[in-house]
């Protein structure tokens, strides 16, 4: 890989998702009358499918994946929370899983989508599991199961199909 | 036997494990204990908020518009509600003016120069909220630098809708009523009955009924559903009659020995877009 393939992958990989960051949190208190209907709580995350985008499409190895991971984690903590360690051990958890399991799936967008629920699944168990641990988690299973877990597996299945080839595209021209 | 992980693996997933858990814990307990953030992670917060305002005036044009929308399916419906609720406002408007030059002039009778129902209010826009699963926060655009303490009540369109959590020098994180950490409902209220006032303190958030609970509530009292709730001011951080919500059930707690009121908050919490703060005059 020239050099200048390089940079670019590591300038433009970690703006976009400085900016899908921040966007998260100004889509949950922008959209709220959409996202947030009754007892229904779907959470986006646009930050965790540009994750993995770079795992399905093979550009994470090109780069310094992983401190990408705990630099968003810890500023996910200190930025939305104010309590350190809950996402940045989600992000790893999620993405390591997905790397993990990423050869075991075929290429196709499917196959891809089913990976990225099973990060999606890793990340909210382990937000949920680390609310109990600290006492501010007090849905029950059910509850988070159905308000919470299903519409923003939803939600964020539909924005990761949208995105797919406009994703896969752009980082093909980066990598 | 195959190993899955190797022993150096094991030891690592172990030791991190414990580090997580102790830091996770270790920075709750902190950021109840502490007033001012540290200042690493006030920089981070005021470098992140300030980009949020920038990114947040797209996309809060669209949530505006399509709020918009929204509402002009039902604005026949409304309109005529509300022109029959105006003919009340109008009267109710005079006898406050009335009351309040009475309530200033007693006052001054009795020399008292600020009382519990004083406050002045700092508006602000909120700039985003947290896309996670379990606290539900806001982060405003104003922070220290205008007067902002931590535990200051914040106001939405009709009513209390969380508290400062954490003050930054430019912006500030506000925990709303539905958060369910401890920290971020527990207020004194009173419930305006027929039969009197009764004061207590809102002990739980229910997040599957999405209400405030008030327990400990003597048997004695006379509380109806509707009943108006707002807070006391008892505590000295939140002023008094700020209105919280209606009560939507009253039950008896699980031996019967007391009652337990839940609260339906009069705020919707689903679309915050500006905020008051109310600075509470006898904290000034």
């Amino acid at each position: 890989m020239a050099s200048w393939q390089f940079f670019r992958l590591n300038i433009a990989f970690p703006l976009i998702l400085v900016l899908l960051f921040l966007l998260d949190g100004n889509l949950m208190a922008s959209l709220g009358n959409f996202l947030l209907r009754g007892s229904l709580h779907a959470v986006p995350m646009l930050t965790l499918i540009w994750f993995f985008y770079a795992i399905q499409f093979g550009v994470m190895d090109k780069m310094p994946f992983y401190v990408y991971v705990v630099i968003i984690g810890v500023l996910y903590d200190i930025f939305y929370t104010g309590i350190f360690g809950t996402y940045t051990l989600s992000f790893l958890g999620a993405c390591f899983v997905m790397e993990r399991l990423q050869p075991y799936f075929d290429s196709r967008m499917m196959s891809g989508l089913l990976l990225f629920l099973i990060g999606m699944l890793v990340y909210l168990a382990a937000t949920y599991f680390a609310g109990k641990i600290i006492g501010v988690g007090h849905e029950s299973h059910l509850a988070f199961f159905i308000f919470l877990l299903l519409p923003t597996s939803v939600l964020n299945l539909v924005l990761a199909a949208i995105f797919y080839y406009p994703g896969w595209s752009l980082l093909q021209r980066l990598g | 036997m195959r190993k899955i992980f190797s022993s150096r693996t094991l030891v690592l997933l172990m030791v991190g494990f414990l580090v997580v858990v102790g830091l996770i814990a270790g920075s709750n307990w902190w950021a109840k204990k502490t007033n001012n953030p540290p200042f690493f992670q006030r920089v981070v917060n005021d470098l992140s908020g300030g980009m949020a305002k920038v990114i947040s005036v797209p996309s809060n044009a669209v949530g505006h518009r399509a709020n918009s929308l929204a509402n002009l399916l039902n604005t026949f419906s409304e309109n005529k509600e509300l022109k029959g609720k105006l003919d009340g406002y109008a009267q109710n408007k005079v006898r406050l003016q009335t009351v309040e030059e009475e309530n200033e002039s007693l006052k001054k009778q009795l020399g008292l120069k600020k009382s519990l129902t004083d406050y002045e209010t700092i508006p602000a826009v909120t700039i985003s909220r947290s896309p996670t699963t379990w606290n539900s926060q806001l982060v405003i655009d104003k922070g220290a630098r205008s007067g902002l303490k931590k535990g200051m009540p914040v106001m939405g369109d009709s009513g209390v809708i969380g508290i400062l959590s954490e003050v930054n020098t430019v912006n500030a994180k506000v925990a709303l009523i539905s958060d369910t950490s401890e920290d971020s409902n527990r207020f004194a209220i009173t419930v305006r009955s027929g039969s009197g006032d009764v004061n207590g303190i809102v002990t739980d958030y229910d997040a599957d009924k999405k209400m405030l609970v008030m327990g400990s509530v003597p048997n004695s009292a006379n509380l109806n559903k509707d009943d108006t709730v707002v807070t006391s001011g008892l505590g000295g951080k939140i002023p008094s009659g700020l209105l919280v919500g209606k009560i939507a059930d009253v039950t008896s707690d699980s031996y019967g020995l007391s009652k337990k009121i839940y609260i339906q908050p009069s705020s919707d919490l689903s679309k915050i877009s500006n905020v008051l703060v109310a600075k509470s005059s006898l904290e000034s």
